[in-house]
């Protein structure tokens, strides 16, 4: 087998559905065909099965001839083993093609889903791409999976054809015409049952949707009541996908009788027939019975060809998704100059606005819409194309990659992800504990730590769900401290916090980005007060700039910031 | 009865089989019905082949039965196909209803689990038993116990046809079963932890996904593309060696097992041939012996691969049976002492220690009198012990020592429906149930008219856009999406209209912005004069706009006082203001 990951997945070819799958059996083509190979051999023995059996029938029987009895069995054994042998030698085949298939496609979305990065969720949406990570990767992995398996089922259907058509070609032609035919009437049986089937899943996911939120919502519900009102709602609910399985039940059990009722019949004309031939001298006892296996047999590698018939067509409809999410493209592409040099702190301009950021300093922003205050830290942080310059520099102009690694803007809204804490928190690059955990202080993020088991080492879950909205709040900001970039741009960073401990942050914050670059948005007077500069913005634009103590006197910034009777 | 390590109860291996065969002998008459519609439809299905036998016995002979014959392959092949069917359905309709009955019996379960089994458990352990044990339990219930019964019958009656063609042919077949035994029970021991595990990791991997996509600006931001692509390819690993597990067992068994089912055809075959050589059996008997045990494979390859399936349906019984009505402890529904009316609220704390692991107490020795009527804001750092303190009061959790009584009545033991008279905590987390934004408010009384429904969200600012969405507006998952502050302001709004005596605000405002949470509590405010209220805020306007104000630190209230007395007293209350107020006041 081979060894996944692929560390390079590589890139198809040409973005289209068709090319896409034939990309992915081209990057594993040896197992492939290998597993085609084995698909052959496989079924092909199963096919010979009942023909040796006839044999044994035959010659060993009715002949009375022990040498041949014995011969004629001992094939049959033999060709057990092998189909032991080669149906397992298939499926380690199919899976590793569909593993191959599953990975790449999942390595490739996941790099796509970071190079899009701000604009992802402006292009798709992430149920989009999460439906296609988990659903449409299985999709095409199964085409790959059923690939050897179809084309097995090809070549046994072939070979019986031959043995049954050169035994006899009346009989072998009732077979072969009627054997696709029950299968195909089968096929289309299947079809309203399945759409049955769907809906009962829906009524069931509906119910499990509703006992999930009973579940989410118990401790309301045992501490203000409404637990009858849930639990009748809940019963008549569960009621109602019980008829609806009761339904369900009465279609598969129809269907059952069909699936047994054709090849049934079909297999009694072939005895019919048959016998009519053993009598008229045309055909032997061991035959027709050999007869009877052939159309039990057939059945299976027909059914095999619809299903990997049908697996190729979901496959496409799903490499269609996969490759559309390939082609988008980051709003903002990458390329151009990098920023002028790092020697020294750079002002930092917003035109629209007409807000001016000085190069290291402490600028907090009050802005009375919090919408407002979104569309600025977007356009500082180049999260949006705007006019904004850095060191007298366009930021549009430059390269988005060297934009990013100087200018951070860490929001309330930005992820923490599973892993050890000490790994997470140093997204710039490994760091020492000494900086990790003076980034933490500044954060005021030390109990945090203390009530962790295994400190720094601690793993933590997808979201920090273990941690209330203020201790998240403090690793987000203890994360963007430590990243060090060369302006920190932070919206409402203290918005979850006590005001003990709002106080702290907002006093050793200001001491550890001394010399460097911070804007913070802010309408706490705790923070607003520890700022070099405070820029009030109202309507989209600054209308006054002072500090915090000489904003006071101004009516609207008092509005906002002072908490005092009256004034909200 | 063992305790799963959250706290819920599973039921124990006994008590489900105990349970599973009070459920068998109750629908007895269901129960026999299908075992013999299944029976009779299996013995028809073995008709054909002893035909086919006889046929080709006589076609050898040159008697031409050939016509009567099929008519009576077709006649029982429609006999089989008619049995069967309607044996599927009956035994369908049976599981139907055992399982909405599960099912049903495990949510009044849950709705019946004790307040503080409800903290303590957390919903991981409930969500898991209602989403996964409930469909394990359906899977097991619709396919693995009707397939495991129809394929015991159908091998059953097969040996039986054996055994009546002759007992020495039946032995053949048997070669087989100690190899099956043998593999089964070995693959059987570790598939279960080996499937697990790699279900497992398509989790991760999904999670992994779920994490890159809805991050993806914080990716950008932070510049972890080459992260995120290490951790997929992490995950791929992980899943490749679960997968490459799993198909390692598979190497051994399925190999094993196709050459144990064909190891019975070799053998009928030599042993029935060389017992026909030497003229104890018919030729017919070989023949249709040695179908026989071909037909055989099938219902053995279904009886092995549902035998697990029923044990994991059995271990999703076991958990779902757990959590019952009558094992849930009702303690406040015992008759509860009788006490007078305790109007108006009104907490008397008196020596309240608190620990939620021995040991670590988090309130160390707290003594509070709150009136009735009494505004009390808590503040103080995070960790302090306020929402524990909140906790207590609501009679969520027992003290460790000390007392809280309402009227005199220690509030950990009032009855439920007095207690949620008495006092309701509203907590930081929200939660907007499915339904309509009335069916949302009026939880704590069914019986509100519109009229009281709109008073209550017009006293939590909620109104505006309740009514711009209308109460019959669908709400909750799969409804119109709730911003988290509206979230709140529906917490709020039940609240109001449940109308208890005294309300414990936690954080109850904290996601709104925070000119809006002032308006808010301020309307609130003027809607439950005369109620007593305890906000926890980490907002110091709550705090100023309050009667009194307890200040926390390390499980203790070590301030205690009018704002404009704490203010006065310049203790940790006046720097904290000033600092929080910039300087201004």
């Amino acid at each position: 087998m081979r060894h996944f990951p692929d560390p390079d997945p590589g890139r198809p070819s040409r973005l289209s559905p068709g090319h896409y799958l034939l990309w992915l059996a081209r990057t594993q083509l040896a197992v492939v065909l290998l597993g085609a190979f084995y698909g052959v051999i496989w079924p092909t023995a199963q096919a010979l099965m009942p023909y040796a059996v006839g044999r044994a029938i035959d010659d060993g029987l009715t002949a009375r001839d022990r040498g041949d009895l014995l011969v004629w069995a001992g094939v049959v054994l033999a060709l057990g083993v092998v189909q032991a042998a080669t149906g397992i030698l298939q499926d380690r085949c199919a899976l590793t093609n569909a593993l191959g298939a599953r990975y790449r496609t999942l390595q490739l979305v996941t790099r796509q889903a970071t190079r899009l990065g701000a604009t992802l969720p402006r292009k798709t949406s992430a149920g989009e791409v999460m439906s296609v990570g988990v659903a449409d990767v299985m999709q095409i992995g199964r085409a790959l999976d059923v690939s050897s398996r179809t084309i097995g089922s090809v070549a046994s259907i072939v070979v019986v054809a031959a043995i049954m058509l050169a035994t006899s070609w009346r009989l072998g032609l009732v077979v072969l015409v009627g054997v696709p035919l029950m299968v195909w009437a089968v096929a289309l049986l299947l079809r309203p049952l399945h759409d049955r089937q769907a809906r009962l899943r829906d009524q069931q996911a509906e119910l499990t949707a509703h006992a999930v939120d009973i579940v989410g919502g118990l401790r309301v519900l045992r501490g203000i009541g409404g637990e009858e009102l849930f639990g009748r709602r809940y019963h008549a609910e569960s009621q109602r996908v019980r008829h609806a399985g009761v339904h369900v039940a009465r279609a598969e059990a129809a269907l059952e009788a069909a699936r047994m009722l054709l090849p049934g019949l079909l297999v009694a004309l072939i005895v019919f027939l048959g016998a009519r031939q053993v009598l008229a001298g045309d055909l032997t006892g061991g035959q027709l019975v050999a007869f009877y296996g052939y159309a039990v047999f057939l059945a299976t590698p027909v059914r095999r060809l619809s299903i990997g018939a049908s697996a190729i067509m979901k496959a496409y409809v799903a490499a269609r998704r996969v490759v559309a999410l390939l082609a988008l493209e980051p709003e903002i592409a990458p390329g151009g100059p990098a920023l002028s040099g790092t020697e020294d702190a750079r002002d930092l301009a917003d035109p629209e606005s007409g807000l001016a950021v000085g190069g290291g300093r402490f600028t907090a922003v009050a802005c009375t819409d919090p919408a407002e205050a979104a569309a600025l830290a977007d356009r500082l942080g180049r999260y949006a194309e705007s006019d904004v310059t850095y060191g007298g520099m366009p930021l549009r102009s430059a390269d988005v990659e060297d934009v990013r690694r100087r200018i951070l803007v860490a929001g309330n809204e930005a992820r923490v992800f599973a892993g050890p804490l000490r790994a997470e928190l140093a997204a710039a690059g490994p760091a020492d504990d000494a900086r990790v955990l003076a980034a933490l202080e500044v954060a005021s993020a030390g109990d945090v730590l203390e009530a962790l088991p295994d400190g720094l080492d601690t793993v933590v879950s997808s979201g920090g769900k273990e941690f209330s909205g203020g201790q998240l709040q403090r690793l987000r900001l203890a994360r963007a401290v430590l990243a060090e970039p060369d302006v920190l741009v932070l919206v409402e960073p203290t918005s979850a916090v006590d005001a003990h401990t709002e106080a702290r942050i907002a006093a050793r914050l200001a001491a550890a980005r001394a010399g460097r670059t911070t804007v913070v948005f802010a309408t706490s007077p705790i923070l607003l007060d520890h700022a070099d500069a405070v820029a009030l913005v109202d309507g989209g634009t600054v209308v006054a700039t002072g500090t915090h103590a000489s904003l006071l006197d101004d009516p609207r910034y008092r509005a906002l910031v002072a908490r005092e009777e009256g004034a909200a | 009865m063992s305790a799963s390590s959250a706290g819920l109860p599973v039921a124990s291996l006994r008590e489900v089989r105990r349970h599973a065969r009070r459920l068998a002998l109750r629908h007895r008459r269901e129960v026999a019905g299908a075992v013999a519609l299944h029976a009779l439809g299996a013995a028809s299905g073995l008709a054909g082949p002893w035909l086919l036998g006889r046929l080709v016995e006589d076609v050898n002979d040159g008697v031409d039965h050939v016509t009567r014959m099929t008519l009576l392959i077709c006649l029982f092949v429609v006999l089989q196909a008619a049995l069967t069917a309607l044996a599927m359905f009956v035994s369908a309709r049976l599981g139907e209803k055992v399982l909405a009955q599960l099912r049903e019996e495990f949510v009044d379960g849950v709705l019946a689990l004790p307040i503080g089994t409800v903290e303590e458990a957390g919903s991981g352990d409930l969500i898991t038993r209602t989403t996964r044990d409930v469909d394990l339990l359906a899977r097991a219930v619709r396919y693995a116990i009707p397939d495991t019964l129809i394929s015991s019958v159908t091998i059953v009656l097969t040996l039986g046809g054996l055994v009546l063609l002759g007992p020495l042919l039946a032995l053949p077949a048997l070669v087989g079963v100690p190899v099956l035994w043998v593999a089964s029970r070995w693959y059987r021991r570790r598939a279960r932890t080996a499937y697990l595990r790699e279900n497992a990791s398509y989790s991760q991997l999904a999670e992994g996904l779920a994490e890159t996509v809805d991050g993806a600006r914080t990716v950008e931001a932070l510049r972890l593309g080459d992260r995120r692509f290490e951790r997929v390819n992490r995950d791929i690993a992980a899943s490749y060696a679960a997968e490459r597990a799993t198909l390692r067992l598979r190497t051994v068994y399925l190999p094993t097992i196709d050459v144990a089912f064909v190891l019975p055809v070799f053998a009928t075959l030599v042993i029935g041939g060389l017992l026909y050589l030497d003229g104890m059996v018919s030729l017919a008997a070989v023949t249709a012996a040695t179908l026989y045990t071909q037909q055989l494979l099938v219902p053995v390859d279904t009886l092995l691969f549902w035998l697990n399936e029923l044990q994991i349906g059995g271990a999703a019984m076991a958990r779902l049976r757990g959590v019952r009505r009558d094992l849930a402890v009702v303690e406040r529904e015992r008759a509860a002492p009788a006490t007078e009316s305790v109007d108006a609220g009104g907490f008397e704390v008196r020596g309240v220690s608190h620990a939620y692991r021995p040991g670590h107490d988090v309130l160390h020795d707290v003594d509070l009198t709150i009136a009735p009527g009494e505004r009390l804001a808590v503040v103080g750092p995070s960790g302090a012990g306020k929402s524990t303190l909140g906790k207590l009061l609501a009679g969520i959790h027992q003290p460790r020592t000390g007392t809280i009584t309402v009227g005199g009545v220690p509030v950990s033991e009032l009855p439920l429906d007095r207690l949620r008279t008495e006092v309701a905590l509203v907590t930081q987390e929200h939660h907007v149930f499915r339904g309509t934004l009335r069916d949302n408010v009026v939880l704590g009384r069914p019986s509100a008219d519109d009229a009281a429904v709109e008073a209550a969200l017009r006293a939590v600012d909620a109104w505006d856009w309740a009514s711009a969405a209308g109460l019959s507006a669908a709400v909750g998952s799969g409804g119109a999406e709730l911003s988290p502050a509206q979230a709140q302001q529906l917490a709020l709004a039940r609240l109001v209209l449940a109308d208890p005596h005294t309300l414990i605000l936690d954080e109850a405002t904290s996601l709104l912005d925070p000119s809006a949470a002032r308006h808010l509590e301020r309307s609130l405010a003027a809607v439950l004069a005369g109620r007593t209220v305890v906000a926890i805020a980490h907002r110091l306007h709550t705090a100023h706009d309050a009667d009194r104000i307890a200040v926390m630190e390390s499980g203790r209230i070590v301030e205690l006082g009018s704002h404009d007395e704490l203010v006065a007293a310049g203790g940790a209350y006046a720097e904290l203001w000033r600092s929080w107020h910039g300087g201004a006041g």
